[in-house]
């Protein structure tokens, strides 16, 4: 694009055309105060804190967010004009806005403080009667004090045009002006995220409602695990305890947003958390012991156990560490039978293009066509949701879907419910088979729902033909997507945490234990399949994991773990991507690191691991995986072939997700996300809305 | 009485013995009451000083707070280090106490009131209050603490140096009178009131002996072996109850015992400051108790008046300052009087 | 000549003389002490005592968990936890003062914006054991009640100058 030559208070800048000044003044590193203007939001230019004076032009102040650049511009942020301008209107502003900082959650990082200190008068000469505002409902999340609102609209616009849900807006006009909601809750995955991007007080966190102040924390940078995007969070805690997380930058995953779960499943960390180690007694109940008995119980059961008698299961939430002890251990224990795979998704773990999200999250803003199988992306991956409706808001993309029925945030080609629509795309009789083929940089999805079926191979078989047919597969583009819903599954599959020769799969390990072949399973966080089957065999199953749940209810003897916030680990998001989680908090009472807890029960067992700190154990890691050496990367995968070709069940895809709010021990042990749950999940449900997705 | 024990062959031996100990007792038991006073009267006067009234709660004016204390460290355990040499460690403050009050059996406190009138009573003293250093520096070792052991290095090594000068202001003294006995030493002051005192003529070894007795005592602003700044307390730091009791009797009662010494030597001793009457018809003992309690108001007003020194200054004022000036004095003393003839015959 | 001066000053004495001469002045002046448990010195408005919380006359308590005494105590000896109270108002749930880490420098009575932390006037609140000075939100308050008649007058008389 063109460039063009203007002067910010004196100084020459070279800026592209068609920037606003705003934007040219950001680049030069000139700071200009704003409210309602947001770099990833429409212009509103309703604040008019951005004022600058420009010449030429008229003699007045211009609202630079709202004004594009133009040659041989002369642009002043800090004359005589300007300052009085921005005085003024901040008088206006503060003229309705209660002087309740002291009681506001917003104090300390509020912008409106912040740039009352920085821009403002020292005082107010206005001597009316204050206006105040009725506070609106918004849901369970979302906490409004409506006096302190300026009207920005950033919150409008948020709903609008990121999350796609028009359920926040603004009722009248003048000095009667109120957002509202009409007292709905907000229905969207994403809607906390107004509370950061308002920047006063009027909308605050509910459950973290007068808990802390932004100086007292502790932020941690770390990564998220409620879901398999891998969004890079800020971890909020004053002593041990978890407060608040918050979404931190990063344009390749989540830019600046974060899924509710994300940000509010937090307050499960307190909860139903295993503090000490357990062993079930005679009478079948689960007493608390010390490590070294819990070990030793754990040794005793391992006595003499052949390696093909023993499994072990990995959960959603493992980190690739402790999955990678894990497996050292049990190539240790000569034992066979592994597999990361809870949901039985019929993934190979030999080609990497077949299970990672090849395009890259990214990427998506370069899709024109996308059909999506099986997956309900906007509650299993909220922020790759909201990506593909920022590229369809350009008008660029075509999105088709097969499988259950959802409303999604952006039109889409409903093509059908199950394998036949898949079959009729993948042999091209489907009209879609066209579009897919003429657009140029074509994708697919595909979903958890679709794979972990019997057929799940055939069906990523017909997945991989349609990538194949379609030309999805080029030098710089690989149009083949698999959604992953589970934090820890590509970063298991990496280190190859799948059945060895002759092992046992997901399958093979309950059948085996249900006849006794199989006398020692260990689940590391397995919560989300049905273990019954484990409960009703005769074999010794050790849970390791944090929260009391449903694998922990099997266990003859628990380890308790540490959750994510609790321990320095490396996740694989569903792209591939490597990013590390990091301690914001230790883990509760007894509880251990995990790798820890791996490393103690290999010497107990006498087969000791060749590692004794946790940064031998990355050492050996990365060299045994260089990619996971590449922090933050998401390394490209090279085509080949996978999945089995065959017949597929006439069963529609399901959706792998019931309740976006919870799908983990975590957000399950959660108030929160119970709360979100009777508000838009069965309340939603009962009343029939059909909202349902 | 006597006649109950006539004839029985050791009565000649008990009597002088009962005599002399209960001699001993009248000049014990008015000692330690001087120094319990003693020290209600250093904080009644410092208080003033410093605008303050002291203690003035326990008894009408604060008369029974010497007596308080006192109960108060009797009360107290005895606490002995783990580390220190308990023999010793218990040893060195009995000997302070005792060396303290020994030293009053040459003090004349009127003409022929001496429980000891031996010719060689300064010297006496001079050894005396030179042991006076064994007690602490067995103290400072007993003790196994450092601050103990500094306190007593500093304590001995200030001692030793102010002992040379105080010698020589002595024998400018002794060669004044002629005789070391120290009735002899009043008497040669006797006749024409305070005029003929030794503190006229000598006026600045007068001064001098003051200044070096009060860093013989380790009094303020000499009182750096117990720089609480520095040291906490110096080589009692590790003492209690009774055992700190014994020192702080024999320093206080030490302090007594030079103003003692400074009033025999240079203010007349007995003597009335006025030849005359009514000043004859007041007793010579409380002369001398008015005396050396004037001497001790001096020590007080001193300490509430400077402060403390530092330790190098201290020890150039003892070496280079005092030590030349006595000597110098001692021989232009004794210059003059014999080229004046004027040498005592020392017969009287 | 100041040569002279100067050693006739050292050898005659004459600075530690008029030293002394000051300190027998000072022995016969009036003293400045009280017969503190039966008398006491008068007290600024401004002292800084123990402290303690205040009620509004309504009997609601003042304190709206801001948090920025404690985020003003310089020696940390001030700890807030804070939650919505029943009827939704914000309020501590929990506030205590670790007497003994506390330096009454008073700015914690400075930083509220509600005048509901205060040091107060009493300063003879020594106790037995440690434990005792821990204060909580309970003694705060009743130390307000206590105090709230001297605390109040303070504050007027203070108040021309804040």
């Amino acid at each position: 694009m063109a460039t063009i030559t203007i002067k910010i208070n004196g100084q020459e800048q070279e800026v592209e055309q068609g920037m606003t000044v705003l934007q040219a003044c950001e680049q030069a590193g000139v700071e200009v105060p704003r409210f309602c203007y947001h770099e990833r939001l429409s212009v509103a230019g309703n604040c008019r804190m951005c004022l600058v004076e420009v010449k030429p032009g008229p003699p007045k102040p211009a609202a630079s967010c709202a004004l594009p650049v133009a040659p041989n511009q002369e642009i002043f942020t800090e004359s005589e004009m300007v300052v009085k301008a921005r005085k003024g209107v901040m008088e206006f502003l503060l003229i309705n806005h209660p002087l309740d900082c002291p009681i506001c959650d917003q104090g300390g990082e509020c912008d409106l403080q912040d740039q009352a200190m920085a821009f403002g008068r020292d005082g107010s000469r206005y001597t009316e009667n204050k206006r105040a505002v009725k506070d609106k409902y918004m849901g369970p999340l979302i906490n409004t004090i409506m006096t302190r609102c300026i009207h920005c609209t950033r919150c409008v616009r948020f709903v609008a045009e990121v999350a796609g849900a028009e359920e926040i807006g603004l009722l009248n006009r003048g000095e009667n002006a109120e957002i509202s909601s009409l007292e709905q809750a907000v229905d969207s995955e994403l809607s906390a995220n107004v509370i950061d991007l308002c920047p006063v007080g009027a909308l605050t966190s509910k459950p973290y409602q007068y808990n802390a102040r932004p100086w007292e924390l502790k932020k941690t940078e770390s990564v998220d695990v409620m879901d398999a995007v891998g969004s890079n969070i800020r971890v909020d805690a004053r002593g041990n305890e978890v407060l608040r997380i918050l979404p931190r930058l990063n344009e390749d995953v989540n830019e600046e947003w974060i899924s509710d779960k994300t940000r509010y499943a937090c307050d499960g960390l307190r909860r139903q958390r295993l503090d000490k180690p357990y062993i079930r007694g005679m009478d079948g109940k689960l007493k608390p012991a010390s490590w070294q008995d819990a070990m030793a119980a754990v040794a005793k059961a391992a006595n003499g156990l052949k390696g093909e008698q023993i499994a072990a299961l990995t959960g959603d939430q493992a980190c690739v560490e402790s999955v990678y002890s894990l497996k050292k251990l049990m190539d240790l224990m000569g034992s066979p039978n592994l597999d990361c795979r809870q949901d039985g998704a019929k993934l190979d773990a030999g080609v990497r293009a077949g299970y990672i999200f090849n395009t890259t999250i990214a990427g998506i803003e370069q899709a024109d066509a996308l059909l999506i199988v099986g997956a309900n992306i906007r509650w299993e991956a909220p922020i790759i949701n909201a990506r593909i409706r920022k590229r369809w808001l350009t008008g660029a993309l075509q999105v088709a879907t097969i499988g259950e029925q959802i409303k999604t945030t952006y039109d889409s080609d409903y093509l059908g419910a199950g394998p036949e629509t898949l079959s009729a795309v993948a042999d091209g009789s489907h009209p879609f088979a066209e579009i897919l083929k003429s657009a140029e940089n074509p994708m697919i999805i595909v979903g958890q729902g679709a794979l972990t079926r019997k057929d799940g191979a055939a069906v990523l078989a017909a997945a991989k033909k349609i990538a194949d047919i379609s030309g999805m597969i080029k030098e710089d583009w690989n149009g083949f997507n698999v959604l992953h819903t589970a934090a820890s599954r590509v970063g298991a599959l990496d280190v190859g945490f799948v059945p060895g020769d002759k092992g046992a799969d997901r399958d093979g390990i309950l059948a085996g234990a249900a006849t006794g072949a199989i006398k020692l399973v260990y689940l590391l966080g397995t919560d989300e399949m049905d273990l019954a089957p484990l409960k009703d065999s005769g074999a010794f199953v050790v849970y390791h994991g944090h929260h009391g749940d449903k694998g922990a209810h099997v266990a003859d003897v628990i380890f308790p773990g540490a959750a994510y916030t609790e321990k320095n680990a490396t996740y694989v998001n569903t792209e591939g991507r490597v990013q590390l989680a990091r301690r914001a908090t230790f883990p509760p009472g007894e509880a251990k690191d995990d790798w820890a807890i791996i490393r103690a029960l290999s010497e107990t067992l006498g087969k000791p691991l060749p590692w004794i700190s946790f940064d031998e154990l990355r050492m050996a890691m990365r060299g045994a995986h260089p990619h996971l050496a590449r922090i933050d990367d998401a390394e490209p995968a090279s085509w080949a072939d996978f999945g089995t070709p065959g017949a597929m069940d006439a069963a529609a895809f399901t959706t792998p997700i019931e309740n976006f709010y919870m799908t983990d021990p975590i957000s399950r042990a959660s108030e929160t996300m119970a709360e979100c749950t009777q508000t838009f999940v069965l309340d939603r449900n009962g009343k029939g809305t059909g909202t349902h997705g | 009485m006597a006649d109950l024990f006539e004839g029985i062959w050791w009565s000649g031996y008990v009597w002088p013995t009962l005599i002399t100990v209960l001699l001993i007792l009248c000049i014990m038991i008015p000692v330690m009451l001087s120094v319990a006073y003693l020290t209600l009267a250093e904080r009644k006067v410092i208080g003033w000083m410093q605008l303050r009234k002291g203690p003035n709660v326990v008894g009408p004016f604060g008369l029974l707070q010497p007596i308080a204390d006192a109960l108060k460290l009797l009360m107290k355990e005895t606490i002995i280090p783990a580390g220190a040499n308990p023999v010793l460690f218990l040893i060195a403050p009995m000997l302070t106490f005792v060396l303290a009050l020994i030293a009053w059996a040459v003090i004349p406190f009127d003409e022929g009131m001496v429980l000891a009138d031996i010719n060689v009573g300064v010297l006496y003293l001079f050894a005396i209050s030179s042991l006076g250093v064994y007690g602490i520096i067995i103290a400072g070792w007993a003790s196994n603490s450092k601050y103990a052991f500094l306190g007593a290095l500093r304590s001995a090594a200030q001692m030793v140096s102010y002992e040379v000068s105080i010698g020589f202001v002595i024998v400018t003294v002794l060669i004044c009178v002629g005789s070391l006995n120290l009735s002899d030493i009043v008497r040669s002051q006797a006749g024409g009131g305070f005029w003929n005192w030794y503190f006229l003529p000598l006026l600045p070894m007068f001064v001098v002996f003051i200044i070096s007795a009060l860093a013989e005592t380790n009094r303020a602003p000499f009182d750096l072996p117990e720089a609480e700044a520095e040291l906490v307390s110096g080589y009692n730091v590790e003492y209690s109850a009774m055992a700190f009791a014994l020192f702080f009797l024999g320093e206080y009662a030490n302090m007594i015992l030079m103003s003692g010494m400074t009033v025999v030597l240079f203010l007349g001793g007995w003597l009335p400051p006025v030849d005359a009457q009514p000043f004859t018809w007041v007793p010579g003992p409380i002369w001398f108790a008015l005396k050396i309690a004037f001497v001790l108001f001096i020590f007080l007003w001193v300490r509430a008046t400077f402060p403390r020194y530092r330790y190098d200054q201290l020890m150039r004022l003892g070496w280079k300052v005092f030590l030349p000036l006595s000597l110098f004095w001692v021989v232009a003393t004794a210059g003059f009087l014999v080229a004046f003839d004027l040498l005592p015959t020392g017969t009287n | 000549m100041a040569s002279l001066d100067r050693t006739a000053r050292s050898f005659l004495l004459t600075e530690l003389l008029s030293g002394m001469a000051l300190t027998l002045k000072m022995m016969f002046s009036p003293k400045h002490t009280i017969n503190y448990p039966y008398e006491k010195g008068p007290l600024s408005p401004r002292f800084r005592g123990e402290h303690a919380l205040r009620r509004y006359p309504n009997g609601e308590e003042r304190c709206i968990a801001c948090k920025l005494c404690e985020a003003v105590c310089p020696a940390q000896a001030i700890t807030i936890e804070a939650e919505p109270r029943a009827d939704g108002s914000r309020r501590t749930t929990r506030y205590d003062i670790d007497m003994t880490k506390c330096i009454y420098c008073g700015y914690c009575q400075e930083a509220c914006p509600v005048d509901a932390i205060v040091e107060g006037p009493n300063y003879e609140f020594a106790t037995e054991t440690r434990e005792e000075l821990f204060y909580n939100k309970d003694k705060l308050l009743a130390n307000g009640e206590r105090w709230e008649s001297e605390i109040a007058a303070n504050l007027e008389l203070d108040a021309p100058y804040r």
